[in-house]
């Protein structure tokens, strides 16, 4: 299930790129931050008038798109650890 | 003070410290707005004021402390106060030391708290009258620090030239945005601001990644190696002591009194520019990384505690950030507590020294163990389960809201701006520092210069 999705992704590519000191393939982060920015606006525009609201919605929304691309993107990393 | 009393405090200290641990580690839930509403509902509900600032005092300890992990591990500061620490954070992520970035933020604040507060309780009456010779001198303070930072930098001309140019580009922006209307006249946009210099490199390589040909070009073709180094036995109950070297332990607790000293200026501009100095006594970059995390976490809970300590203390009357901020239902919460009656005149100086330190001690333990006992477990499940790119987008996704919310999004566009030069400059060699004092000091260098 998970880097299924991704796989058909990156299909063309298997290249990585930097960015931020780590590794990412471009198109999982466009998916992600389609995901993070749609949900975060979602939340954001939809909550109500209220002081606090928006920002916890907005917040809401952009955790809920973190949660969803953690599922369907695949880290690039190799952890090794040393003995 | 009755033993009743005591326990109560305690036990707000323990329920604080819970809360705030979680709470604390959410990117983008900031102090002023988490911790505010709930101080001011304790105090509206009636609970004695020695309970309420001892939670208080527990909670911004947790939610300062905790944020070690979300910076270490992913880059991402959990509060405007922590933006300063990841550039150096993601230094020793690189190297794989992430875990002992954990440990080093938690021991710095550790030591931080144990440092400010007696500072702050002893000082609080003598310095009250120096509070607005020192606020008069800010502006300055910040441009003699960015032209500082700048000369100790290792590309001092691009430095010094980088200054001017970014105080003029980000007032510009705020009086366009007063003209326009987003932002009320007089009202200075910061924290976008702010999260924008912190953005810019990715924010560059972001739009540089959109060209297919430079894609092409600096593409990489093998995963990212991580390795994590050997652990030395950590001791079952660990030691800060033992966590920081001589050097870290002397230069955090000097950087937190001084910051303490320093508690009528913004705290997040003290943080970077003291801990930008202390760092400068490095040179490895990976020590150097380490020395900036330990000190500039030190200042910060010396900047939070004695910001709401010695106001509170010496005169009843919001002067710090952290009074006006997060702090504020302290000194105002009507009808239970105003400006004539408030935690100033409802307790003694004893109340204040014991629920300072409770609250203070049992937030710093708890979160300091829970922080260091699992850094390593915690960096490994990021590491192999949160692909960069989720959090890049998260990140990115936070800035775009808090810009949307300080100013509209004409705002948003502003951030652009300035993540793209900031970008340009942090590439051509220009430290977060000196940006970072360019902003602070950005009001008062259009007022000298032009």
């Amino acid at each position: 299930m998970k880097g299924q999705k991704e796989m058909k992704l990156e299909k063309k590519t298997q290249t990585y790129n930097e960015i931020w000191d780590d590794l990412v393939a471009f198109r999982s982060l466009m998916l992600a931050l389609a995901l993070c920015i749609s949900f975060m606006a979602g939340g954001y525009f939809l909550a109500p008038n209220q002081a606090p609201y928006s920002l916890f919605m907005g917040l809401g929304g952009a955790l809920t798109g973190f949660v969803i691309s953690s599922f369907l993107i695949k880290p690039k990393r190799i952890v090794i650890e040393e003995k | 003070m009755t033993p009743v009393l005591i326990l109560q405090m305690i036990l707000a200290a323990f329920a604080a410290t819970a809360i705030y641990t979680v709470v604390g580690a959410i990117p983008g839930a900031d102090e002023t707005a988490t911790l505010a509403p709930v101080t001011l509902v304790l105090i509206l509900a009636g609970l004695h004021p020695a309970v309420v600032l001892a939670f208080f005092m527990a909670a911004i300890v947790a939610c300062k402390l905790i944020d070690a992990v979300p910076v270490s591990v992913a880059g991402i500061p959990a509060g405007v106060m922590s933006t300063p620490l990841v550039p150096h954070a993601l230094i020793l992520k690189a190297h794989g030391k992430t875990d002992e970035s954990i440990r080093k933020i938690a021991s710095g604040a550790l030591v931080g708290t144990l440092v400010s507060i007696p500072v702050s309780l002893l000082l609080a009456s003598f310095i009250i009258p120096y509070a607005d010779a020192i606020k008069s001198y800010g502006g300055t303070l910040f441009f003699v620090g960015a032209i500082f930072l700048a000369l100790m930098s290792k590309n001092k001309v691009v430095a010094l030239i980088s200054i001017l140019p970014l105080a003029i580009l980000i007032q510009g922006l705020r009086q366009f945005y007063w003209s326009v209307g987003a932002v009320p006249e007089g009202t200075n946009v910061f924290v976008s601001i702010f999260l924008a210099i912190t953005i810019g490199p990715a924010i560059l390589s972001l739009l540089e990644l959109l060209n297919p040909k430079i894609r092409a070009d600096k593409q990489v073709l093998k995963k990212n190696e991580i390795r994590l180094e050997a652990l030395d036995h950590l001791s079952r109950v660990p030691n800060p002591f033992k966590i920081l070297t001589k050097k870290e332990l002397g230069l955090s607790a000097i950087a937190s009194a001084v910051g303490s000293f320093l508690f009528i200026l913004s705290p997040v501009g003290i943080t970077v520019f003291l801990g930008e100095l202390v760092a400068s006594k490095e040179k490895d970059p990976v020590e150097k990384a380490k020395l900036a995390l330990t000190s500039m976490e030190a200042l910060a809970q010396g900047t939070y505690i004695s910001g709401t300590i010695i106001p509170l203390l010496a005169i009843g009357i919001p002067l710090t950030p952290m009074a006006m901020g997060p702090a504020n239902p302290l000194f105002n919460a009507p009808p239970v507590l105003t400006l004539e009656n408030n935690l100033h005149h409802m307790l003694s100086f004893d109340t204040f020294v014991v629920a300072t330190l409770i609250g203070a001690v049992i937030a710093s333990v708890i979160t300091f163990y829970l922080a260091v006992r699992f850094s390593r477990q915690i960096s490994k499940l990021v590491f192999k389960y949160i692909p960069h790119e989720a959090l890049i987008a998260l990140f990115m996704a936070l800035v775009l809201l808090l810009a949307h919310m300080d100013g509209g999004f004409v705002n948003v566009i502003g951030v652009l701006i300035i993540g793209l030069i900031s970008g340009l400059f942090h590439r051509l060699g220009v430290s977060y520092g000196v940006m970072f004092m360019a902003l602070y000091a950005a009001p008062w260098i259009m007022e000298t210069f032009f």
